[in-house]
């Protein structure tokens, strides 16, 4: 499984991107191996406010659906808009095409508490 | 780990890097690395290979065989002939529920391979040991692997390796060989494509599936098998079929002969069928993509009608789908709302299926 160095993870198997105060936010390859083909997925709306932890989209697969918590607390900038038509983005570039959303981070330094690659690559094998 | 059955092509799957997933008690592929979509694809547009070993076979034969299984199932043998296939129901004594679907592959005169679900085949035995006279009663699912060849291309290109078995027609049944193998293979299939399956000696399993795919036909696994048979508009047993659910529900009373004479379940069924069924299997279409799921409820105008028996994608329409059962009276072309775990999902009645070929 790809897991690239520079990125944070959460245990729920998401990975953030920072910049700034800013995270982009997607799945990574494990579990978009692990959901199979996506054909949906419901983003939350520019300006909603996440929770670490809590539920913020719904994956669905060909094989089931499955919600996607939020790794870190803050306010949705932007989400894919062309996952709308293009879901698979997620299977085909989980960590680039295929991000959901950019979340300006309540707390900046909140992604200290995240994983870095060689901890959510040990994770996934362990 | 799995205390699961293992088809005799478990290690042809395993070559292939198909992810295997628990199913009715076996260990069967989900899908192969190009994925369930991709799998779905290939057999609307060119031919798939798929693993059906875990469908049980029992061999039924000689004094009492045709008698058992008039009495055991609602469809009549009378309608066929040795050397066909039939779609046919068992049914609940009690309360007509459909216990299993099943083909049945009139082989020879005094022999028939009845084709239950995997999990099914105590209750197919017990039905058909209830006459008179019983007759050879033997579960040879250990015997076999049973793959089905499904695709418009399906019969060209099996043809390059095995023309004889390739020209059995839609719902024939022929004893041939393949390449050496001893073989029945019957026009049957549950993709809602032209095909064939094939039930080979577990010797020559592998054999066989390697000369199939050595043609360029796709291998597909159960997650392609699920959305293909929706989109056909196909019931599974455990949704569109169980417990509390008779074949008048299912639209399925093509299969039943009430005519034929009596036969199990056919009092209560009779019942139903002269009241007119409460509720049938309907088809919805969604106004987007997002797949509905089972035991999701339907509405009309706000009011509860029925309930998702199976939801997904559909490829072809590139929409959601769902098998319903709802409540007479909602005809097609009526709007309702799915509740999509607590998301109103706009949808549209319809007959099944969503794809014909």
């Amino acid at each position: 499984m790809n897991v690239p160095e520079g990125l944070k993870y959460s245990s729920d198997h998401e990975w953030v991107r920072v910049e700034g105060d800013t995270a982009t936010v997607g799945i990574t390859d494990y579990a978009q191996d692990a959901l199979g083909d996506v054909v949906f997925i419901d983003l939350p709306s520019v300006g909603t406010v996440v929770e670490t932890g809590v539920s913020f989209s719904e994956v669905e697969s060909t094989k089931s659906v499955s919600d996607i918590y939020a790794p870190l607390s803050g306010e949705i900038l932007a989400v894919n808009d062309q996952l709308a038509d293009n879901p698979e983005l997620v299977n085909s570039d989980p960590y680039g095409e295929g991000w959901l959303c950019r979340i300006a981070m309540s707390s900046p330094s909140e992604p200290d508490s995240l994983l870095d690659a060689a901890a959510y690559q040990a994770l996934i094998e362990g | 780990m799995s205390e699961d059955r293992r088809s005799p092509l478990h290690q042809a799957h395993l070559d292939l890097d198909a992810k295997m997933v628990p199913f009715g008690g076996w260990e069967m592929p989900l899908s192969y690395p190009s994925g369930t979509l991709a799998e779905h694809a290939a057999c609307r547009e060119s031919a798939v290979a798929f693993d059906v070993s875990h469908l049980g076979t029992v061999r039924v034969t000689g004094e009492g065989a045709f008698e058992a299984l008039q009495w055991a199932f609602t469809n009549d043998l009378n309608r066929i002939r040795p050397g066909r296939a039939q779609y046919t129901h068992l049914l609940d004594e009690s309360d007509a529920s459909v216990l299993d679907d099943i083909i049945v592959w009139w082989i020879t005169p005094d022999r028939f391979d009845v084709m239950p679900n995997a999990s099914n085949t105590s209750r197919v035995v017990e039905a058909l040991s209830q006459g008179a006279v019983v007759p050879g009663i033997v579960d040879v699912t250990s015997d076999r692997a049973v793959m089905a060849v499904q695709g418009p291309e399906a019969r060209s290109r099996l043809g390059e390796v095995a023309p004889e078995a390739a020209a059995v027609p839609r719902f024939d049944v022929a004893q041939l060989s393949i390449d050496g193998v001893d073989v029945v293979v019957a026009g049957t299939g549950y993709t809602g494509e032209d095909g064939v399956e094939i039930a080979v000696p577990v010797e020559s399993a592998r054999h066989i599936w390697d000369l199939v795919l050595g043609t360029g036909v796709v291998p597909a696994g159960l997650g392609a098998r699920d959305t293909l048979r929706l989109e056909a508009g196909l019931p599974l047993h455990g949704h569109e079929l169980g417990p509390g659910i008779t074949s008048l529900q299912a639209g399925l009373g093509w299969v039943v002969r009430f005519d034929k004479g009596d036969f199990r379940g056919r009092e209560p069924l009779m019942a139903e069928a002269e009241a007119g069924p409460k509720r049938t299997l309907r088809g919805l279409v969604v106004e987007g993509r997002r797949p509905p799921r089972a035991h999701q409820v339907v509405s009309l105008g706000g009011r509860p009608v029925g309930e998702i028996s199976s939801g997904n994608f559909s490829p072809v329409l590139g929409q959601g789908i769902a098998l319903a059962f709802l409540e007479a009276g909602v005809d097609d072309g009526a709007a309702v709302t799915i509740d999509v775990r607590g998301t109103d999902v706009e949808a549209v009645v319809s007959s099944p299926p969503f794809h014909k070929r």
